[in-house]
C-alpha cells in the first residue's frame, strides 16, 4: 500500500495447471466474506479483486476477492440501504444507489474510502444506477418515477426522462451508448434516447406484475436487468404468476426479450420453484446465470439456462436466499450475496489442484 | 332462515370467566351502571369516533416508532414533526405536519400474534370472551335515539364477519359498507307503493309483537327490527352515496379506495353517524415489507390527513375522537423476503381529537424495538381510554336487565397521561 492506495489488488495467483473447464456442474463455493447482516447485492470491481456489496444498513462493504475475511472495508455516507453499485469504466469510482434518495461516488481502492461525493439524485430511493458504456454517462432511477442521465466524472444531471407512472426498479444503458432502457413496476419497459430525451418504445411485460386482489396491492419491477453484450438481448430478472404478493407466493421468472425486434424471446422459469429471481448475468460461453431467494425456508438457488432454453440446465442449491450476483472478470467465478449476511464465491469449474 | 339469526342471549355470549367478573362486580357494589341521566347526556353531547383500522397490522418501525440506522431500522428514515422531539417515519410526511393533533402509543404488548385475537383485544378491550366491540359500545351510549344514521358503520373494501355487538342487542352492530357504493335494496321495488310498504312494515310489526309476546327471545325480533330501522335510515340517506365526490376533494383525499372511503367516512360523521371505521387493507407484509409500505402509507399518509383537516377546520375535531390502529404489529426482524411477520409484544397506535391530549408520546420499546421498554399498554387500557375521552366512564357497567358487566376491563385503566 503506498499513499493511503492499496497498490491494486491481488490478482489471482497463476495456476501452474491449465485452469479446468468451465462446468457449471461442478459449482462449488472457494471463499466466503462474512456480515453481520442480511446483504442487499453486490459486484465484483472490474480489476477482479476487489467485491462490494450492499446490505441491510447504512454501508457498503469491500472485501478483496483473494484476502481473507478480515479485509472488511466499510464506506460509510448513506443514510439508508444501498441496493444498487456500478464502477467507472476505469475501475477507479463506485458508484452506489441509496434509498437515501443519493447517489455515492467513492474511490474504488483507497484504503479507506470516503465518499468523493453524494449527489442528491431523486425524491426517494434510488433503485438503479448504471454507468454508459463509454463512461461519460451515469444513469439512474428512483422513487420519484424518473429516470435520470448525470454526467461523469462531474456529476451533473443532464436530462430526466418522465413516463413511468409507476416506480422505475432498474435501468440500463444499451451497449450502442445512445439509448437508455427502465422497467417498472407494473411490467412496462420504457427505452429512451438519450441525446434527444424522446422516448422510442414502450412495451409491456405485465406477466411480471401482479395485483393482488385481496390487499389490493400491485406486485411487480426488475430486481436485475442487463443486456446482452451485443446488444441483442435484455435480459431482466423478477417475478411471475402472483398468487399472494404479501406472503411472496409467486413464480420467480427471468425475462429475454429480442431488442431488435422488441419482442419477448424467452421466459425463463424455474418449475418447482416459489420465489424471486433476483440476479442475472449473460455467460461468455453463451449460458445465463441467475440466482434467487425462495418464498419459504432459506435455500436460494442458481440457475444455469442454456441459449434458446426455457428451463435451467442445471441448478445449485445455495445454503440462503441469493440477493445479487455477479461474474469475475474471467467468469469463472460468480460472487452472490446472502441473506445470512455471507458474501460467497462460487467456482464454475471442478476444483483447481493446488502447486 | 337461521332461527337463531341475531340472538345475542347473555348467556350464550358471556365467557364463564367473565360472568363471573361481571356479576361480583355488580353485587359487590364496586362499580355502578350507566345511569339513564348519565346516558342522556352522553347521547347530546354529539361526540363520535373515527376509527382507521389498518388491516393486517402496520409496521410501527415504518410508521410510529421508527429506528433508523439500528439492526432491525430498514432502509427509511424518521423525519421531524410539528411537535418537537417527536420523530416518526419519513413515510408519514403529512401526519408529522399534523403531529401536534395526534398522540402516539409505542408500547403496546398484546402476547399475541393472531389476527383474530389481536384484533378482538384491540375492539372489545379483553383479551378474551366476547364483548362489544367499540363502534357497538359507542353506537350504544352515544348515538342519540333520533340519529339519522346507523350508530356504528364500517366502511371496508372487503369483508370480515364480526360478532361487533356481542350482548348489546342487534341494534348497536356494525353496518358494514363495501366501498361508498350505494347499499344493495336502498330502493323500493317497483310496483310496491308507499302505502303499502307502509302497510306491510305495519303487519311485520304486528307480527314481531305477537312473536315476542309469546315468550320468544326479544333477540329474535330485535334483530329485524334493527335492521329495517338501519335500513330506513339509509334510504332516507341515500344520497349520501350517489354523490359523486366533489373533483377538488378527490384532487386532495386522491381517486384510489381508500381515499373514496374516506370521503363518505365525512359524509357519513357530518351527517350523524356515531362511530364511523375505515378499513385501509394490505399491511400484511410477510413480503416485501418495504415496497408495500411506500404504497400503503402513500395512500394512507395523505388521505388521512384531508380528514383529518377536514374535521379539524369543521370544528368536529374536538368531538370527534380519531384512532389509529391495527390488530398488531410488525416483527422488528427482517425476513428472507424482506418481509416482517406478526408482531403484538411491541408495537404503537396513534389517536387523537375528542378528550385526548395531543402532542403525547406514551411508552417506549427498546432501542431495537423487540421489547416494550417503558409503559406497557394492552388494548385493554387503550379500551377505558378511548371511552374516558368521549366522557363515558368505562368503569363502570352495562346494564343488561338488571345484570352489571363492566364496560371496560376491570383489571385495566385508561392511559391518564393521554387524557386531556
Amino acid at each position: 500500500m503506498t499513499d493511503g492506495r492499496v497498490t491494486g489488488p491481488e490478482p489471482p495467483p497463476l495456476p501452474r495447471n491449465p485452469p479446468p473447464p468451465i462446468d457449471v456442474r461442478q459449482t462449488h463455493v472457494v471463499s466466503e466474506f462474512k456480515h453481520d447482516v442480511p446483504l442487499t447485492t453486490c459486484r465484483i470491481a472490474p480489476c477482479g479483486g476487489f467485491v462490494f456489496a450492499g446490505a441491510e444498513d447504512l454501508n457498503v462493504y469491500r472485501w478483496t476477492l483473494t484476502g481473507a475475511q478480515a479485509d472488511k472495508t466499510v464506506l460509510s455516507g448513506h443514510t439508508s440501504w444501498v441496493r444498487s453499485l456500478d464502477f467507472s469504466r476505469d475501475g477507479q469510482w463506485l458508484y452506489t444507489g441509496g434509498y437515501d434518495g443519493r447517489i455515492g461516488v467513492w474511490p474504488v481502492a483507497e484504503a479507506r474510502p470516503q465518499a468523493a461525493k453524494m449527489i442528491d439524485a431523486h425524491q426517494g430511493w434510488v433503485r438503479w444506477v448504471r454507468v454508459s458504456p463509454d463512461g461519460r454517462l451515469l444513469a439512474s432511477c428512483g422513487n420519484d418515477n424518473l429516470v435520470k442521465i448525470w454526467s461523469l466524472p462531474q456529476g451533473d444531471l443532464l436530462r430526466q426522462f418522465e413516463g413511468h407512472e409507476r416506480y422505475p426498479y432498474a435501468v440500463v444503458f444499451h451497449p450502442d451508448g445512445r439509448r437508455i432502457v427502465s422497467f417498472d413496476l407494473m411490467g412496462v419497459i420504457k427505452e429512451w434516447e438519450i441525446d434527444s430525451g424522446k422516448q422510442l418504445h414502450s412495451l409491456e411485460a405485465k406477466f411480471m406484475w401482479g395485483f393482488d386482489q385481496k390487499f389490493r396491492a400491485d406486485m411487480g419491477g426488475a430486481r436485475d436487468m442487463r443486456f446482452s453484450s451485443d446488444g441483442k438481448i435484455l435480459a431482466v430478472a423478477g417475478l411471475s404468476d402472483v398468487k399472494n404478493a404479501f406472503a411472496g407466493v409467486h413464480k420467480p421468472m427471468i425475462l429475454l426479450v429480442d431488442w431488435s425486434q422488441q419482442k419477448h424471446l424467452h421466459k425463463l422459469t424455474a418449475d418447482s420453484f416459489s420465489g424471486l429471481a433476483w440476479g442475472v448475468r449473460f455467460h461468455p460461453q453463451g449460458f445465463i446465470v441467475g440466482v434467487g431467494a425462495p418464498q419459504g425456508g432459506n435455500k436460494g438457488m442458481l440457475w444455469f439456462w442454456k441459449s434458446g432454453e426455457e428451463k435451467p440446465f442445471h441448478s445449485v442449491t445455495l445454503s440462503h436466499c441469493g440477493r445479487g450476483i455477479d461474474l469475475t472478470p474471467d467468469a469463472r467465478r460468480v460472487a452472490v450475496a446472502q441473506f445470512d449476511g455471507f458474501l460467497r464465491v462460487y467456482q464454475l469449474t471442478q476444483p483447481e489442484r493446488q502447486g | 332462515m337461521r332461527r337463531d339469526y341475531g340472538c345475542h342471549r347473555l348467556d350464550h355470549e358471556l365467557s364463564r370467566r367473565s360472568f363471573v367478573a361481571g356479576t361480583v362486580a355488580g353485587t359487590a357494589g364496586l362499580t355502578s351502571l350507566v345511569s339513564p341521566g348519565q346516558a342522556e347526556v352522553l347521547r347530546k353531547s354529539g361526540k363520535r369516533i373515527l376509527q382507521i383500522y389498518l388491516q393486517g397490522g402496520l409496521s410501527q418501525l415504518e410508521s410510529w416508532d421508527p429506528k433508523p440506522g439500528t439492526l432491525y431500522g430498514g432502509p427509511f428514515r424518521a423525519i421531524t414533526t410539528s411537535v418537537p422531539g417527536v420523530h416518526i417515519c419519513e413515510l408519514l410526511p403529512h401526519v408529522a405536519q399534523r403531529m401536534h393533533l395526534l398522540s402516539i402509543v409505542r408500547s403496546l404488548n398484546l402476547k399475541t400474534n393472531s389476527h383474530h385475537d389481536g384484533r378482538l383485544f384491540m375492539e372489545m378491550g379483553r383479551r378474551a370472551g366476547v364483548y362489544p366491540y367499540v363502534g357497538a359500545v359507542a353506537a350504544k351510549y352515544l348515538a342519540p335515539p333520533n340519529a339519522a344514521l346507523p350508530g356504528y358503520i364500517h366502511v371496508t373494501t372487503r369483508g370480515l364477519t364480526d360478532n361487533t355487538e356481542a350482548f348489546l342487542g342487534a341494534r348497536y352492530a356494525q353496518l358494514r359498507l363495501l366501498g361508498p357504493k350505494t347499499p344493495e335494496d336502498m330502493v323500493r321495488p317497483e310496483g310496491i307503493s308507499s302505502a303499502s310498504a307502509n302497510r306491510r312494515d305495519q303487519l311485520r310489526k304486528r307480527l314481531n309483537r305477537r312473536f315476542a309476546s309469546g315468550g320468544a327471545q326479544p333477540a329474535y325480533t330485535e334483530a329485524y327490527n334493527a335492521t329495517f330501522d338501519m335500513a330506513e335510515k339509509l334510504m332516507l340517506r341515500k344520497k349520501l352515496f350517489e354523490a359523486e365526490p366533489a373533483a377538488s376533494d378527490l384532487a386532495r383525499y386522491g381517486t384510489h379506495p381508500f381515499a373514496r372511503n374516506c370521503l363518505l367516512a365525512r359524509s357519513l360523521l357530518k351527517n350523524g353517524a356515531t362511530c364511523v371505521k375505515v378499513t385501509h387493507h394490505g399491511y400484511d407484509t410477510h413480503a416485501e415489507n418495504f415496497n408495500f409500505h411506500l404504497e400503503q402509507l402513500g395512500e394512507f399518509d395523505r388521505t388521512f390527513c384531508m380528514l383529518l383537516d377536514d374535521l379539524h377546520d369543521s370544528g368536529m375535531l374536538d368531538s370527534t375522537l380519531v384512532m389509529i390502529m391495527s390488530e398488531f404489529g410488525r416483527t422488528p426482524k427482517i425476513n428472507q423476503r424482506y418481509g416482517r411477520d406478526h408482531w403484538g409484544t411491541a408495537w404503537s397506535v396513534a389517536l387523537g381529537g375528542c378528550g385526548v391530549r395531543p402532542g403525547v408520546v406514551v411508552g417506549a420499546t427498546n432501542k431495537l424495538g423487540t421489547e416494550v421498554s417503558d409503559r406497557e399498554i394492552d388494548g385493554g387500557h387503550l379500551f377505558h381510554t378511548y371511552f374516558q375521552a368521549l366522557g363515558l366512564d368505562s368503569t363502570q357497567n352495562h346494564d343488561l336487565d338488571g345484570r352489571a358487566v363492566p364496560i371496560g376491563d376491570p383489571a385495566r385503566a385508561p392511559i391518564t397521561e393521554l387524557l386531556a
